[in-house]
């Protein structure tokens, strides 16, 4: 995934112009261009939290997609030294990541989480909406399909006409073949669906990587929920995970793919 | 440390070892001041050469580069310099140009004539004060011209890499442009070393000759054995296949020297033509890269500045000669692509930048020039101050280019470039989409396709959906294999849509996956904003009704025009017949036909059936009115569309009857009057559609809601 292309999606999505947020959070334009472009590393975890803080998202979902981790757990064992051992138990065992993902979801069961459910793609989808190797020469087409089965409450056409519309204003590639074409429209209930492409597609990705999973979001408004969402979206973008999702052959194993990566 | 140095081997060893120091220490400097590697190298050779070094200390120059030891190094870097083309062919990515085609061959050709016509003229002017009259003025005038046009590929694209501006759209432009630029002056330079070597007009014939059977050889024989070499690529790059490449590379540079045009062009050759896909090439240049870039290539520059003597440079009148050709070079190569990226419609600001991007002489030049200076058409003198013309126009770029090109500007610039967009802003004059979902089905709704689009096909768009059917699951517990055949359905569509394609229409295909063809086809269509949505009828096992099943839901659900092909051979399309009983779905079959009418040479047919009672005591239907409002004009006006009017109880026979002569396809409304409203389960057939000894398309109006 590139970090950029995502806060560049989250803040036109937010309705936030460059200058606005690069003066929000004290930034120059020129350094927030770069860092959108990719020309520039992602931001540190405090001015992090401040882009979190202006998009109104959780910061840790920033924190975590731009994989600046590390200060954020240093400093937090840094506070509460015992939890040191937590991890040197883990590195000691090398927990495989399916060990990791038990483990979590242990920790998951014994302290809930307190703040809500956080959206989630894994959850939204259905047999219909996760559509595994569909072919086509042109993006377009697999913007348009992903579109008709991301229509809840609406019709396709509207919904396919405001995604081809917010794509014309800024591109939604998120790097890794990943594509999140996504849209706002009025009566519409939040709706996803993914598409697989059996062979990549040429596209102007930001990391020049072609084209292989299409995943079309429409929600009745840009609210958090809307914007959560795209950014849980886009911590998908790694090749790994695109590979895994190519592989899956039937929707319910494409499903069973993105729940699996999901709690990864 | 003298005797030593006597074993050619150990000259040839400690050579290297102070060149490449030399140049890995100057390319330190050199990167402090924002300058490519390029430079560092050949000032490197200037400053270990005569031109410094020798004028300071000669005894130490003539120990570590004894004149005698000039051939094996010259030989060394000769060999570099083959490798290094092969590389700069290989860099050379064909599909740079998509999309910017003619604008970069306006640029990079103009960027080659006016240097070219300035060098000639400038030629005129140096040739009676620094050349000899054993040079053949015509191969120093061609020679100039060349030595001017040349732009350094390798150099700019480092230089544009190092800027962040390959993708913006300066960027893709100055390297599409050096790359045609490259391969026009490699061409030119063919012909000029020809044309010095050569005696006479015989010799330089001759030459050409074998020049263009030598191209033939290479794009008929050769790349069609690489091609084949690919697939082996794919799975690891094994010696044996670096070693086929590598003697063909050998073999290439030996036929292009024994023929007369350097050994260069044949290396630059084959890397022009080694195929890009399954990583070959990749793999080829990844491996290659290290080896020429750090070793061979610090050799061939120190070699060329070993030969560069600043020294001969030794009147202000030489002097004056020297900043003249580097002005001519930079006004040739600066102006001529300047001007025409304005006159392509490029800003001032990028008009500048693809101008001094041009201008990037750099290690091409220096080929060029040991080219010339080993021919003999340029003399050392000439020589110093053509490589001091390279250095300086190298020098320049990245410092002017920051001028002209701000980080800032760049990064606004960058921020506002949008990506090409998605949609297509202008609507297409007709849409349609083809359903396929049985094979033999596909000839005849291609051939209705054709028609439909007719003479449209530039702006029409045309989809072929192919919708599959879930796999089933056999058991939840075994790990579901399911043969994806997603490319397979699509290969079966190839053959078909290249012929849509060799006919100029672009027909997309679309297959997935669909549980519920019927609603996707609707959504697919609703989304497309279809014209009309065509399907394909096949003979069902169970029963013979052509309006039922998907057929059926289709029909019901589309808020689009909906046709149903029931194919009997349909292979042209230019005798159309539309049974006319005045429902709305014969309306738009009417309207369909009147398509074929305006779109193709197709003659229409309207059969209008009156029950013959009704005629006389009920008003007529006003049928050639309705011909006249759809057809735009009255019936039979240019004799390609006609009325019929046919008396009869049973509008069925009455239609059958007309069929019978000599129809290609015949258009009829779903109307309840024909037999042909759908129905969900019909086992009975429609009697039109069964007896119908010509292909039928049925139409459904647009009007019907879901």
């Amino acid at each position: 995934m590139t970090f950029g292309a995502v806060l560049r999606l989250l803040r036109v999505d937010a309705g936030l112009s460059l200058r606005s947020m690069a003066t929000s959070i004290g930034v120059s334009n020129a350094y927030l261009s770069r860092v959108e472009n990719g020309h520039d590393a992602p931001p540190t975890a405090d001015r992090l939290a401040a882009i979190a803080k202006t998009l109104n998202l959780p910061p840790l979902l920033l924190i975590e997609l731009a994989e600046r981790t590390s200060p954020f757990v240093a400093q937090y064992l840094a506070e509460v030294p015992e939890a040191a051992g937590l991890f040197i138990d883990v590195a000691r065992r090398r927990l495989t990541a399916r060990q990791i993902r038990d483990v979590r979801s242990l920790i998951d069961t014994v302290v809930p989480r307190s703040s809500g459910e956080p959206p989630s793609l894994g959850r939204l989808l259905t047999a219909e909406s996760a559509l595994p190797l569909m072919s086509c020469r042109d993006q377009a087409d697999a913007l348009d399909v992903a579109a008709t089965r991301a229509a809840a409450g609406v019709g396709a056409h509207d919904v396919a006409q405001a995604m081809r519309r917010r794509e014309s204003e800024t591109p939604s590639y998120v790097g890794a073949g990943v594509w999140i074409p996504h849209a706002v429209v009025p009566g519409a209930t939040l709706a996803a669906a993914v598409v697989t492409l059996a062979t990549p597609l040429p596209a102007p990705t930001p990391d020049g990587r072609p084209l292989q999973v299409v995943v079309a979001i429409a929600g009745p408004s840009a609210d958090r929920r809307l914007l959560e969402l795209l950014a849980t979206t886009a911590r998908l973008a790694r090749p790994d995970v695109v590979a895994a999702l190519v592989a899956a052959s039937t929707s319910d194993a494409l499903i069973a793919a993105i729940r699996c990566q999901e709690h990864a | 440390m003298a005797e030593l140095l006597h074993s050619p081997l150990t000259l040839v060893i400690a050579q290297a070892v102070i060149i490449i120091l030399a140049s890995r220490l100057l390319g330190v400097v050199g990167r402090l001041i924002g300058q490519p590697l390029v430079i560092a190298e050949v000032v490197a050779g200037i400053v270990l050469g005569p031109s410094l070094l020798g004028w300071l200390s000669p005894d130490v120059v003539d120990t570590f580069f004894p004149k005698s030891s000039m051939p094996l190094l010259g030989i060394l870097s000769q060999v570099g310099l083959i490798f290094l083309m092969f590389l700069v062919g290989l860099e050379l990515d064909p599909t740079l140009l998509r999309g910017r085609g003619r604008q970069s061959l306006i640029i990079s050709h103009s960027s080659i004539v006016v240097p070219f016509g300035l060098g000639a003229a400038l030629a005129v002017y140096l040739y009676p004060r620094v050349s000899n009259p054993a040079v053949s003025y015509t191969a120093f005038w061609l020679f100039m011209g060349i030595a001017m046009s040349i732009t350094a590929f390798p150099v700019l694209a480092r230089i544009l890499t190092e800027r962040r501006l390959v993708r913006s759209r300066v960027g893709a432009l100055a390297i599409a442009c050096a790359a045609v630029d490259d391969v026009t002056a490699w061409c030119l330079l063919a012909f000029v070393v020809s044309a010095a070597r050569s005696t006479g007009l015989p010799g330089a014939v001759l030459t050409t000759v074998l020049a263009l059977a030598y191209i033939t050889v290479m794009l008929l024989l050769v790349r069609p054995f690489l091609r084949r070499m690919v697939p082996k690529a794919e799975s690891g790059l094994t010696q044996n296949l670096v070693a086929v490449t590598f003697v063909l590379l050998l073999t290439s540079a030996f036929a292009t020297e024994a023929i007369g045009i350097h050994a260069l062009f044949g290396a630059f050759m084959l890397g022009v033509i080694l195929p890009r896909e399954g990583g070959l090439a990749r793999a080829l240049a990844e491996k290659l890269e290290d080896f020429v870039v750090v070793f061979l290539l610090p050799l061939f520059f120190a070699f060329s500045g070993l030969r560069t003597e600043i020294g001969l440079l030794n009147t202000s009148e030489a002097w004056v000669m020297c900043l003249i050709v580097i002005f001519v070079a930079c006004l040739g190569k600066f102006g001529g692509s300047f001007v025409a990226a304005r006159l392509t419609g490029l800003t001032w600001r990028e008009s500048g930048a693809i101008g001094i991007l041009m201008n990037t002489r750099g290690l091409m030049e220096l080929v060029v020039l040991n080219i010339g200076l080993d021919l003999g058409v340029i003399s050392p003198l000439l020589f110093t101050m053509m490589v001091l013309m390279a250095l300086v126009t190298t020098f320049m770029t990245s410092p002017i280019l920051h001028l002209v090109y701000p980080p800032e500007a760049l990064a606004r610039e960058l921020a506002e470039t949008t990506e090409p967009q998605v949609a297509p802003a202008v609507r297409p004059a007709f849409t349609v989409l083809v359903c396929v979902a049985y094979e033999h089905t596909v000839r005849g709704l291609m051939t209705l396709l054709d028609a439909l689009v007719g003479d449209q096909k530039e702006d029409s768009s045309a989809y072929v959906l192919r919708l599959q059917p879930p796999p089933e699951r056999v058991s939840a517990y075994v790990p579901q294999h399911v043969p994806h055949d997603g490319e397979r359905a699509e290969q079966a569509l190839a053959p078909l849509l290249e012929r849509s394609a060799a006919a100029g229409l672009r027909a997309r295909p679309i297959t997935f996956v669909s549980a519920n063809p019927a609603r996707d086809i609707c959504s697919v269509a609703d989304v497309k904003e279809t014209d009309i949505i065509l399907l394909g009828w096949r003979q069902p096992i169970l029963g013979g009704a052509a309006l039922s099943g998907t057929v059926f839901n289709v029909m019901r659900q589309s808020r689009r025009r909906v046709g149903v092909l029931v194919d009997r051979g349909l292979v042209t399309v230019s005798r159309v017949l539309v049974p006319y009983l005045g429902n709305p779905h014969d309306h738009a079959a009417m309207e369909l036909a009147n398509r074929l009418h305006e779109h193709t040479t197709a003659r229409v047919t309207i059969l209008h059936v009156v029950s013959p009672g009704r005629s006389r005591s009920e008003p007529r239907l006003n049928v050639s009115g309705e011909v006249e409002q759809v057809f735009h004009e009255p019936a039979s006006a240019d004799g390609r569309v006609d009325i019929k009017v046919v008396e009869s109880t049973e509008p069925t026979e009455a239609a059958l009857q007309e069929m019978r002569s000599g129809y290609d396809l015949v258009i009829i409304g779903a109307g309840k009057e024909w037999g042909l409203a759908e129905r969900p389960f019909a086992v009975q057939p429609e009697y039109l559609v069964d007896h119908s000894p010509v292909s039928l398309l049925v139409v459904r109006g647009a009007a019907a809601g879901p």
